[in-house]
């Protein structure tokens, strides 16, 4: 395979995987690597720093919420919303209603979905409109059997946050256990879970907050209105053949891992110094900047003009938005992603579903990289002409 | 031009089988013109060196950058056994230096044939 300079490129990809990482968390990764693991409980001696300790209080503190063993650490945003929701619905005596959106991400929606086909649920999606779910439409989807609504915070295609503060009221004035998924906010604007109305609130590590593929988690406001679906070894209380149901034990079983809980604090230390006010602006001024020279380009359609988060989702008119993430890839190295972007629904509403391209911005994407990203866009678009001729 | 190899397989949105093959020397506009013979090909000349793409339908599609060493290949799964050995073929015959472009037609005929009774039934 022909490589690709990574110096030549760039990655517009970070709603994916953010890239590239700040300095800290490779040497946070080989620092780990060159000690032998400690973790309280599971190890002896102290020769070794305590990853999970550590990220446990890092997230604590980074989004204003604690205890810190309500901090649980999984493999990623969908392996908690896989644990919350079966976990959520075990205490919930026969079938009942959940709620969900169109904005939603398989990792939300495959989840309601195979439930909803087992039976277990049944199945609303709120749809959205100009990007944004109203608080009013969620409203009018409770029924008295509604007891949990699942949701992204922010849109991996649109690129909008939702009013959380708003659906949080009413969900909870109903009794609806609220689960919000942050895989897209999470290190790219400030969330402050201290004055969320959340019950559950999911992250990643490898997006913005600049840890490594493989980490993830949730915070659990109280603990008791989930049962535990997994369970095995924890270090802790060996002689009980049951999951022991103190936190976090109850919720993480197995050998933590420790590397990409090193990387995922230096990553959170590293959004802390930048300042998630600063990471904000930079990324509307970037994203802003884009959508305008785009926009009155005749060729191109622009999916939401206004996003709260650093995305740009767009097509060719005339073209396959496939065959156009190829062209800025291979002839400009830049690097987009092209498709549904496992949100299927959002996709669907847009244009029957034929996908589109998507822009993706870090706090490490430069103002000239945006701009030569416009020049490569319109370049194509001009030469699009609509449709391509026949060789 | 020689597959040298198959690297990235993943599974598209529409239910397609994508792998990129890394070739033995740079695609050209000429190959491409080759391709043509079998399907239909659309290019955008001035976007690099030249951007192109070879849809087979019902089979596979090519595209790639002229001068580029890799080409990205779609095969619609339902019938990709049927239709791999041809798409090897191609680009063996037209690394050959002489494509015989009669016995490639007579492949290609009993691939169809295939691919329509696999697809439609008849």
């Amino acid at each position: 395979m022909e490589e690709t300079n990574p110096s030549a490129m760039i990655y517009l990809n970070n709603a994916a995987t953010s890239w590239p990482k700040p300095p800290e968390v490779p040497a946070a990764i080989s620092e780990s690597l060159a000690r032998p693991i400690f973790g309280s409980g599971r190890t002896a001696g102290s020769q070794g720093e305590d990853y999970v300790a550590l990220a446990r209080e890092a997230l604590a503190r980074f989004f204003g919420a604690g205890p810190e063993e309500n901090w649980i650490f999984t493999h990623n945003a969908t392996d908690s919303l896989n644990i919350l929701i079966p976990g959520f619905l075990a205490g919930i005596e026969g079938p009942c209603h959940v709620i969900t959106t169109a904005l939603d991400h398989n990792s939300v929606l495959r989840p309601l979905h195979e439930l909803e086909k087992q039976g277990c649920i049944s199945l609303t999606i709120v749809p959205f409109e100009n990007a944004i779910v109203s608080p009013d439409a969620v409203l009018n989807a409770i029924r008295p059997d509604t007891r949990l609504m699942v949701m992204s915070h922010g849109s991996n295609v649109l690129g909008s946050v939702q009013d959380i503060q708003a659906i949080g009221k009413i969900l909870h004035r109903h009794g609806i256990y609220f689960i919000v998924d942050g895989a897209q906010t999470a290190g790219h604007i400030p969330v402050d879970l201290g004055n969320f109305p959340v019950d559950a609130y999911v992250f990643t590590g490898h997006k913005a907050l600049f840890g490594v593929p493989g980490t993830g988690g949730f915070y659990i406001r109280d603990p008791e209105r989930v049962a535990s679906v997994r369970s095995g070894g924890t270090g802790t209380d060996s002689f009980s053949l049951l999951q022991p149901q103190e936190m976090p034990e109850k919720f993480e079983i197995g050998t933590h891992n420790y590397p990409g809980l090193a990387a995922l604090a230096a990553g959170i230390a590293f959004v802390n110094s930048a300042g998630t006010d600063a990471i904000a602006e930079k990324g509307e001024r970037q994203t802003s900047y884009i959508i305008q020279e785009l926009r009155n380009e005749p060729n191109i359609v622009i999916y939401n003009e206004t996003p709260h988060l650093p995305i740009v989702a767009f097509n060719i008119r005339g073209m396959e938005n496939d065959d156009v993430g190829f062209i800025l890839a291979r002839a400009y190295g830049v690097i987009s992603r092209t498709g549904l972007h496992c949100a299927p629904l959002v996709h669907q509403a847009l244009n029957g579903g034929k996908g589109c391209v998507r822009l993706s911005l870090s706090w490490f994407t430069t103002d000239e990289e945006c701009r030569i990203t416009v020049n490569a866009i319109r370049e194509v678009a001009h030469n699009a002409d609509s449709s391509l001729s026949q060789a | 031009m020689r597959i040298l190899r198959s690297v990235r397989h993943k599974s598209c949105a529409d239910g397609s089988r994508m792998k990129e093959f890394l070739l033995s020397e740079p695609v050209t506009e000429d190959f491409f013109l080759f391709l043509g013979n079998f399907g239909r090909v659309e290019c955008m000349a001035n976007v690099g060196a030249g951007f192109y793409k070879f849809e087979k339908t019902d089979c596979f599609s090519i595209k790639g950058l002229a001068g580029d060493t890799t080409v990205e290949v779609r095969f619609r799964r339902e019938v990709m056994d049927i239709t791999v050995d041809f798409l090897y073929a191609l680009f063996h015959f037209y690394w050959d230096g002489k494509p015989d472009i009669d016995t490639l037609k007579r492949r290609e005929a009993g691939v169809d044939k295939r691919v329509k009774e696999c697809l439609y039934g008849k």
